[in-house]
């Protein structure tokens, strides 16, 4: 039991980092691993795989024929194997829509956001007594009370009349309060000499931001644009709401219809008889295959993003 | 989830970061070339007053008999009648209840399983091993409720109406296969299990990032002592997260009288036979919006949740920082 335990251990090593690895494997000749860590390691490759296992197989469900699919359920593999649901899908003009309407909201809504976010952010940072104090609490206090669904909804489909527009979807989550703190937090760590070389040679307050702060800040940039890219795209909440034309549903909605009716699949392809259930399947896999092909690249700053926003209390 | 991160501990920073960066301006006041400023903040400003304090100023329907032809400033006041026409509707009881169960429950099963999961990622070495497994479990925080509703049918309901993988499972073991989608006792479980999935790696990132922030000598001691990898585990390292625990629960805390739309309603959505143990209020809301268009009522109730939500995290922040102090390890 224990031998078994202490090579899953020994395989769950990389082998990059190589001296590290030296010298662990010396400190593991001399100690056995003791209970808890082996423990750990099973309990931590327990929950990735459970972590895991259902983007596979509905990855997998979706490759397999639609008759296998309703007779005998999911299965690991699939068997046989069909692309009917995704030429169907593609052959439709549905899901290229969709596809419009979720790029515009996430390439919009991100750029929108990170212009209003930044902005409002360097201005509390910059620690000026009559402005950024009140702007900070101002930025605050939408975290602490809300106006709740009626006013919202009042607000879009009466005042502002924007029912069916894309920014009913994009302008109530372009300014997000947690992200501007992300963002404040960052910017006080701006080398001030930098800033006090630009005043005295004359700069102003926008050439300030533009020209130096901007650049030195890129990582956070790329940190706050990659949470709300993420935002805007599994955004389906006030889509909902205010989006009733079924041409301009954005990726989530189309989803949210086939879960609730299995019918509305058949609107997604051409074909009559389409093979509805593996559909459903597929526009899953269509809908985060973006966000999963990003993820490796993107995740470190996703963790970044969370230590400065938890460590810096 | 991701909003409600900053909260309490930007609060505690600003007071303090405040203090430092305040002399920077050396107290000046307004000066001509500070209009610089004043555009940069002004996109995310103007977008706040419409989008956020707008519709706080709504909640004025609350208090009305609301009607879409006279809108906001035209229709007639109704007092308290909306607040009423709820409390006595006989749903008040147990939605609130619902909301408040479900919330404790995911509040406690996420914070325990992010300590857990970070003491075990803790464990890990090598710096690339541990970093992979960070990122698989911290997938699921990224897809959508919609997706996360589609793979739990996969384990619950299966094509066609056929049970899922947990009733193949079942039914190996000659086990009774109930119909999930029917059968509401289980549901808070279910969706427990569910925001575990999608939050447990998330939780886990911020409580290793306090972990990470532990200096190395405490350990050292331990070594020294001859306490076991499990000792230190539970005797150093999760007595130093309570800090970051404690600033996690004030979150939560704040949060708890707002049920989790997005999770609940894609899936639930509209499934009446479930709303016995899974109708919280937000969902019940968006329902009395979408079915009766009563403005009135689901103001009220948006009014009633937000004050309450208000009160309780101005108490938990208040809790949180005298215990903080009289512990002081903040």
């Amino acid at each position: 039991m224990t031998t078994t335990e202490t090579a899953r251990v020994r395989t769950a090593q990389p082998s990059a980092a190589a001296p590290r690895l030296e010298e662990t494997r010396r400190r593991r000749r001399r100690h056995r691993p003791e209970p808890f860590t082996v423990a750990s390691y099973v309990g931590v490759v327990a929950f990735g795989l459970i972590c895991l296992i259902p983007f596979w197989m509905v990855v997998a469900g979706s490759l397999t024929d639609e008759s296998v699919l309703s007779q005998s359920g999911y299965s690991f593999w699939p068997d046989p194997f069909s692309l009917d649901a995704y030429t169907t899908i593609f052959a439709g003009s549905r899901v290229w829509l969709s596809y419009g309407a979720t790029i515009f909201i996430t390439i919009v809504g991100t750029a929108i956001a990170v212009t209003a976010t930044s902005g409002i952010a360097w201005v509390i940072a910059r620690g000026l007594p009559w402005l950024s104090k009140p702007l900070a609490v101002f930025a605050y206090i939408p975290m602490l009370f809300t106006g709740g669904l009626v006013p919202m909804y009042i607000l879009i489909t009466q005042v502002l009349q924007l029912r069916n527009s894309w920014f009913a979807v994009i302008l109530p989550l372009v300014v997000a309060p947690f992200l501007v703190f992300v963002q404040v937090s960052f910017f006080r760590g701006t080398p001030q000499e930098i800033l006090d070389a630009a005043r005295i040679d004359g700069a102003g307050e926008l050439r300030i931001f533009f020209q130096i702060v901007l650049p030195l800040s890129k990582p956070v940039i790329a940190v706050i644009a990659l949470f709300y890219a993420v935002t805007f795209w599994n955004e389906w909440f006030h889509a909902l709401l205010f989006i009733s034309e079924p041409a301009k549903y954005p990726l989530q909605l189309v989803l949210q219809n086939l879960i609730t009716s299995v019918a509305n699949a058949a609107d997604l392809g051409t074909v009559s008889a389409a093979p509805v259930y593996q559909m459903r399947l597929a526009m899953t896999v269509i809908t985060i295959g973006p966000i999963l092909l990003a993820y490796p690249f993107a995740q470190r700053y996703f963790v970044k993003g969370l230590t400065l926003g938890a460590t810096k209390g | 989830m991701t909003t409600d991160l900053g909260t309490a501990s930007e609060n505690l920073a600003t007071a303090d970061t405040a203090r430092r960066t305040r002399d920077r301006g050396s107290r000046r006041t307004w000066r001509g070339r500070d209009y610089g400023l004043v555009i940069l903040a002004a996109p995310a400003v103007v977008l706040l007053l419409v989008f956020a304090y707008g519709p706080m100023a709504g909640l004025v329907v609350a208090f009305q008999d609301f009607n879409v032809a006279d809108g906001v400033f035209g229709s007639p006041w109704a007092g308290l009648e909306n607040f009423e026409f709820f409390f006595t509707s006989g749903n008040a009881g147990r939605i609130m209840w619902n909301t408040l169960f479900l919330n404790v429950l995911f509040l406690a099963a996420t914070l325990g399983a992010g300590i857990l999961l970070a003491l075990m990622l803790n464990e890990i070495r090598g710096r690339v091993t541990k970093r992979f497994f960070q990122s698989v479990i911290f997938v699921p925080y990224f897809v959508s409720p919609i997706v996360v509703s589609i793979f739990l049918q996969a384990f619950l309901a299966g094509p066609g109406g056929r049970g899922g993988l947990v009733n193949d499972l079942l039914s190996m073991f000659t086990l009774p296969e109930p119909s999930w989608y029917t059968t509401p006792g289980p549901w808070p479980w279910i969706l427990t299990v569910v925001k575990v999935w999608q939050l447990g790696g998330y939780m886990s990132v911020i409580f290793l990032a306090a972990i990470t922030a532990i200096p190395e000598e405490v350990y050292e001691a331990g070594v020294i002592d001859g306490a076991s990898r499990a000792q230190m585990a539970l005797r150093i390292t999760t007595p130093l997260l309570k800090p970051t625990a404690a600033i996690l629960l004030v979150l939560g805390v704040g949060r708890i009288f707002y049920g989790d739309f997005g999770t609940i309603y894609a899936i639930i959505g509209d499934n009446g036979t479930l709303f016995a143990t899974t109708d919280v209020i937000d969902t019940y809301v968006f329902r009395a919006l979408r079915t009766f268009g009563d403005f009135g009522t689901t103001a009220a109730i948006g009014l009633f949740q937000s004050v309450v939500g208000f009160v309780l995290v101005v108490i938990a922040t208040l809790v949180q920082r005298r215990y903080a102090r009289e512990t002081s390890i903040l």
